[in-house]
């Protein structure tokens, strides 16, 4: 009996889920149909971005829809989860409703270019954010982070908190992913400039919370001595915050993460982490619509196709200002 | 035909000897079979016959003895082997594929291929088509195997030895699932081969049927070949006298004349085929066993024994009529609540259904019982130990101890320890399927001494067995089951094992009214 | 789970009725320390080739440190042992760990009722019972795939595994728990000390492993469930014919394995004091790693928790033990897939020798007269 009662809550809950997922993309295309002149605002905005799982794609997706809104469009969410077919389906269905532009998170750099070729060929422009292509003269615009510029702010960041020098660990993401090997670099060209600053350990976490915290902890036994630990984003810089808390090291140790998730500056507001890079993936998000928006009415977009928007440090100086979930608007 | 010179026999074994583990199942037998005839194999279950089958056709090796083909040494690896070299054996379990088509199955593992790549499905098709046309059975080629009747199979199964072009050809039990006008296309179609000069081993447990074609018989007892007879030395009871051979006393232990209530009865017991649901695979069985009693079920393969058995002990279900237990109405109750009502089941797959390989001599001997010795949640296991050692004592088990493994006990002690199993939970009506098989003669013996022994101490004893000598060794009435039905009832007492197989339906009279050879 | 022979005598064993008795004790303990012996000796030497290649590895703090890392994976392994015994496989158990996780994270969160306008902050102790109910009811949906729709259970926990996951992100929306520990003011302190706190300088995540297996191996060998267990992997039909509840059993096993992936999410949750719903993936092979290197077989029947921990220690020790002495990450996965492959290389090989020697154990028993059965 309390097996079934439990049985009908799961249930229950995955349903209610579902039917939220539904319900808020089912929500922004109901009351479509408006005007399909160019020139004028209006319309529909087609968003699609790799996960609506991940807090930062997430805060991306919101924050183009909320623009987009704002500016007077309809618009559909959609995520294509790393899958270049998805994908393109995705921008099929995006072209056959008739949307006017397309915010897009790509799936790769390579398989993205044929899919958004077919848009631009079908007469929808695509506006491209957080990721690049191989390819120029395709998309409208390819807004994306400089994570180069911003790694290398974090990077003095945590210079700055260890003038004694000392020992260091970093935590590399997965390894796979060319934005923890531009990061990881980026680190890298500051930190050598700094001889008394020695590298203990150099691990992949794979941007995970729970292995970060292990591998944190097991380092910290061979070296219980090490002063700083960098992580390649804000999960694992978190889980390295709870390792070092655990063995009571928190006072002795200064972590840094990367991306400026809501976490994260929580953590620099308790005095457990001491700098992030904020991804302005808000920020991207706008400007993309903002861009699309005046290109729908004028034509063009009034900018380069590639711009590279600079990332800002967040430490305990403006955490404040970092209204709580800033990312999401 | 009866001096048969050298250069009329095809292949020969020497000294075969065949060993499973514990089992021997062929003890040196040296055999020969000659082109243009064809030579029965008679036996009992397990005498050894479909093993020197499946070493003449390279699906096993022998221990030791070498085979001969054309007075040449001969070395099978695989079916394969044995197939390029001309011998064929049509098995007694199908060895079909289910999911691929007539044609598909008959050409398995040689599929004819234009450059070694390209399955050459016309000409497959077209020697199908034939194969078929010489069968009488006008098959399409791309029927499913899977949706054809156990009869069609058997066929198709037949086709496949003939599409090699076979020499040697081994039938074992070609006709089990045939009706009588396909077998006497079959037996038409083994006379049109022994004119080609091909050689024929038969193996059939219808004894007159088999009589009818045999030029050569060949009985084996006990993994020994006993008696070789020409057409016009045998009859069917020097088979069967050859085939029991050992005096039957030797099994028989004293028996009470008396007996108690009846402990089990069935009405009208009907129960649906478990692999076919369309077909009753016992249909309207009525019986009655008292307490004390032992009551022999006998009956051929396939005449439902298993099925009975398994519905009895609740592991499958009957479709009607009523089952009672000390007078007390079974209708749901599951395996565990049968047994705790006191009716338990030695099954007939010792392997498969008996026992847990992986658990040790005293693990399987409780398994049946481990709730006896729960005190609050937890087993008290000296009072387990205790009660093992008792029973596997009690059913003389030979063993270094309840901690060996089970596989390291022979088949006879692995039969007790099922049998010790089913005692310790102490059960006022044992059934017990086929309890001989796979164990050699001495340990026979001891099962029946402990069937009879819980027989006078108040059980009422249900068995299944196919082995005439059994049945009226060691029962106080014998019940001939044959396709689903009693055919009928026998005092062992006063019957003789003509008698038995006739009900039986071993002779064809019986099994096949329609099917006139035999007469 | 004992047998008569070894694989180190096979001059002396199995030749015959001199054989028996007097030396029957003595195989029995040999056996024990090979089928066991196999992953301990391999424990022992790369707890001493890793001591010899850093002076911190062999320090009573990193055992400490690298032993609770152990727990998470052992408590995890130990119910999949209980699958594994009978025959199954649970893979869904990585994702359960996510979703009890979440489940934690949300009600201590704040469990928001729209209806009622009302936000519920239940006490540390609801928390931890919802979690763990969570957990088992994911076992149970496995159960009844497996039993009542006949589900094989690589396919069905593989389904679980995908429904668990995508319950864990839907109920979070993707977005990580942080913080879980709790508030003074709420009545709902006190998380962290499941995994974060110690009891006489020993992690908590420690004692649950301990008390986890010290049940186990009771369970296993002290209650009919046990038994149950181990005769319905080793041949279920026999097991069903002797009466044992085989349905029952089944849907036990799986509820079990579920109870114990909620808590290791639990452990780590706490541990981290927040709740991500990716937390988990892939801790299923990690588990099932730490069984199959202790001895059990797939195909069920055979194993026992001591060898699931040794099995689970091998695992954790060589990946604390790889970062420790520096090895790279990539050379670290390799290592542990051959470990894994070498160690049940070991196994079959074992078995076969056990097999070779019962069958002829068998056949001299066969050809002692069998006319004087009374002797034993």
């Amino acid at each position: 009996m309390k097996r079934q009662i439990l049985a009908a809550t799961v249930a229950v809950i995955t349903i209610v889920g579902l039917a939220g997922c539904s319900g808020s993309s089912g929500g922004s295309g109901g009351s479509g149909g408006s005007g399909e002149s160019s020139g004028e605002a209006g319309g529909l905005i087609s968003i699609i971005t790799p996960a609506q799982e991940n807090p930062f794609f997430k805060a991306e997706a919101d924050a183009a829809k909320a623009e987009a809104e704002k500016l007077g469009y309809e618009t559909s969410v959609a995520s294509h989860d790393d899958d270049p077919n998805k994908q393109s389906e995705l921008i099929d269905s995006a072209i056959s409703k008739g949307a006017k532009a397309i915010i897009l998170d790509n799936a790769g750099a390579d398989a993205s270019i044929g899919p958004i070729k077919k848009a631009e060929e079908a007469g929808v422009p695509v506006f491209l954010i957080d990721r690049e292509i191989n390819e120029n003269g395709i998309a409208k615009a390819q807004i994306v982070a400089n994570n180069a510029q911003g790694a290398a702010a974090v990077a003095e960041s945590f210079v700055a908190a260890l003038p004694e020098g000392g020992k260091y660990i970093e935590l590399t993401g997965k390894e796979s992913d060319t934005n923890a090997g531009v990061r990881s670099e980026a680190y890298a060209s500051v930190i050598s400039q700094y001889p008394n600053l020695v590298s203990a350990a150099k691990e992949t976490a794979n941007w995970s919370q729970d292995e970060a915290f292990q591998k944190v902890e097991t380092l910290l036994q061979r070296d219980p001595n090490v002063q700083g630990i960098i992580a390649g984003n804000d999960t694992m810089a978190l889980g390295a915050v709870a390792a070092v808390e655990s063995a009571g090291l928190l006072d002795k140790i200064k972590i840094v993460g990367f991306d400026g998730s809501p976490d994260a500056v929580q953590a620099i507001k308790d005095g457990k982490l001491v700098a992030t890079g904020l991804q302005p993936a808000v920020l991207i998000s706008q400007l993309a619509v903002q861009q699309a928006d005046k290109f729908i009415r004028t034509g063009e977009t009034g900018e380069e196709e590639k711009q590279s928007i600079d990332c800002v440090v967040i430490d305990a100086a403006n955490a404040e200002k970092y209204t709580s979930f800033a990312l999401e608007d | 035909m009866t001096e048969a010179t050298t250069d009329d026999v095809v292949m020969r074994a020497i000294g075969i000897t065949k060993t499973y583990g514990a089992t021997r199942a062929l003890k040196g037998v040296d055999f020969s079979i000659r082109k243009g005839t064809v030579t029965v194999l008679f036996g009992e279950n397990g005498a050894g016959k479909s093993t020197l089958m499946k070493i003449l056709s390279g699906v096993e090796t022998p221990t030791s003895g070498t085979l001969e083909l054309d007075g040449e040494p001969l070395q099978l690896r695989n079916t394969v082997d044995a197939a390029d070299r001309g011998i064929a054996i049509i098995h007694q379990e199908l060895s079909l594929a289910p999911n691929l088509n007539v044609r598909d199955n008959i050409y398995m593992g040689r599929e004819r291929a234009r450059g070694g790549v390209l399955i050459d499905y016309s000409s497959e098709n077209a020697t199908t088509v034939r194969l078929m046309e010489r069968l009488e059975e006008r098959l399409d080629p791309k029927t499913l195997v899977g949706d054809l009747r156990l009869g069609q199979q058997q066929i198709v199964e037949i086709a496949r030895a003939l599409a090699g072009n076979a020499r040697v050809l081994i039938m074992d039990e070609p006709t089990s699932a045939l009706s009588g006008s396909e077998v006497e296309v079959l037996f038409k179609l083994i006379r049109e081969l022994t004119a080609e000069n091909v050689a024929i081993v038969y193996i059939s447990h219808h004894l007159e049927e088999a009589l009818e074609i045999a030029d050569h018989a060949v009985v084996f007892r006990d993994g020994d070949l006993v008696a070789i007879g020409d057409r016009n030395e045998i009859d069917l009871g020097w088979v069967i006298s050859n085939m029991v051979g050992r005096d039957v006393g030797d099994l028989s232990p004293d028996l009470l004349e008396e007996f108690g209530e009846p402990v089990l009865s069935l009405e009208n017991v009907v129960i649906a085929d478990p692999s076919n649901p369309a077909r009753l695979a016992i249909d309207e069985v009525s019986l009655e066993v008292r307490a004390g009693e032992i009551v022999c079920l006998y009956g051929l393969m396939g005449a439902g024994r298993t099925e009975l058995l398994e519905a009895l002990a609740g592991r499958t279900s009957i479709q009607s009529g009523t089952v009672r237990l000390k007078g007390r109405k079974l209708s749901k109750e599951s395996v565990a609540e049968r047994i705790a009502l006191g009716l338990a089941l030695v099954p007939e797959d010792r392997q498969r259904d008996g026992l847990v390989q992986t658990m040790s001599v005293g693990e399987n001997a409780s398994l049946a019982n481990l709730l006896a010795f729960v005190k609050g949640i937890v087993l008290n296991r000296r009072q387990e130990r205790t009660s093992i050692d008792k029973a596997v004592k009690d059913v003389r088990v030979k063993t270094s101890g309840p901690t060996a493994a089970i596989s390291s006990l022979s088949g006879g002690n692995q039969q007790k320890v099922v049998i010790s199993k089913i005692l310790m939970t102490e059960p006022d009506v044992i059934l017990l399927d086929e309890p001989s098989r796979g164990i050699d003669v001495g340990a026979k013996a001891e099962i029946f001494g402990l069937m009879a022994r819980e027989a006078k101490r108040g059980l009422g004893v249900l068995f299944a067995t196919s082995e005439v000598g059994e049945a009226l060794g060691v029962s106080n009435r014998v019940i001939v089951l044959s396709k689903g039905r009693i055919v009928g009832e026998f005092n062992p007492k006063h019957t003789d094992r003509e008698g038995l197989m006739v009900a039986s339906g071993e002779s064809t009279e019986a099994a096949e009214p329609e099917n006139g050879l035999g007469k | 789970m004992t047998a008569t022979t070894t694989g180190a005598r096979p001059s002396t064993n199995g030749r015959g009725p001199g054989d028996k008795g007097g030396t029957a004790k003595r195989e029995i303990d040999y056996l024990g320390i090979l089928l066991e012996g196999r992953a301990f000796i391999a424990l022992i030497v790369l707890i001493i080739i890793f001591a010899l290649l850093s002076d911190s590895f062999l320090t009573f703090n990193n055992l400490l440190t690298m032993t609770k890392h152990v727990a998470y994976n052992a408590i995890l392994a130990i119910g999949m042992l209980f699958v594994i015994l009978k025959g199954g496989i649970d893979l869904s158990v990585g994702s359960t760990v996510g979703l009890s996780g979440v489940i934690a994270g949300v009600l201590l969160q704040g469990w928001q009722i729209d209806a009622f306008g009302v936000v519920i902050y239940p006490p540390v102790w609801v928390v931890v019972l919802c979690s763990l109910a969570v957990g088992t009811l994911v076992g149970y949906v496995n159960g009844l795939l497996v039993t009542k729709f006949s589900v094989a259970p690589f396919i069905a926990t593989l389904g679980m595994l995908y429904v668990a996951r995508g319950a864990a992100l839907l109920i979070s929306n993707g977005s990580t728990y942080p913080r879980l520990g709790g508030d003074p003011e709420l009545g709902n302190t006190g998380f962290g000390i499941i995994g974060g706190g110690r009891l006489f300088g020993i992690p908590t995540a420690i004692w649950i492993m301990v008390v986890f297996a010290l049940v186990a191996a009771f369970v296993l060998k002290n209650t009919p469930f046990g038994r149950w267990v181990y005769s319905t992997g080793g041949n279920e039909r026999a097991a069903e014919l002797s009466g044992v509840p085989v349905r029952r059993v089944k849907l036990r096993v799986y509820m079990i394995s579920g109870f114990c992936a909620a808590t290791t999410g639990l452990i780590i949750s706490s541990e981290l004091t927040s709740a991500a719903p990716q937390l988990g993936e892939s801790f299923e092979l990690n588990a099932i790693a730490a069984v199959v290197i202790g001895g059990a077989a797939l195909t069920g029947g055979r194993g026992n928790v001591r060898g699931v921990l040794i099995g689970a220690f091998v695992i954790g020790f060589l990946s604390d033990g790889l970062v420790i002495v520096g090895v790279s990450t990539f050379w670290q996965i390799a290592i542990k897939g051959a470990v894994i492959i070498l160690a049940v290389m070991l196994d079959q090989a074992q078995q076969r020798i056990k097999r070779s020697k019962n069958a002829a154990l068998a056949a001299s028993s066969h050809s002692e007269p069998t006319t004087t059965p009374s002797t034993s």
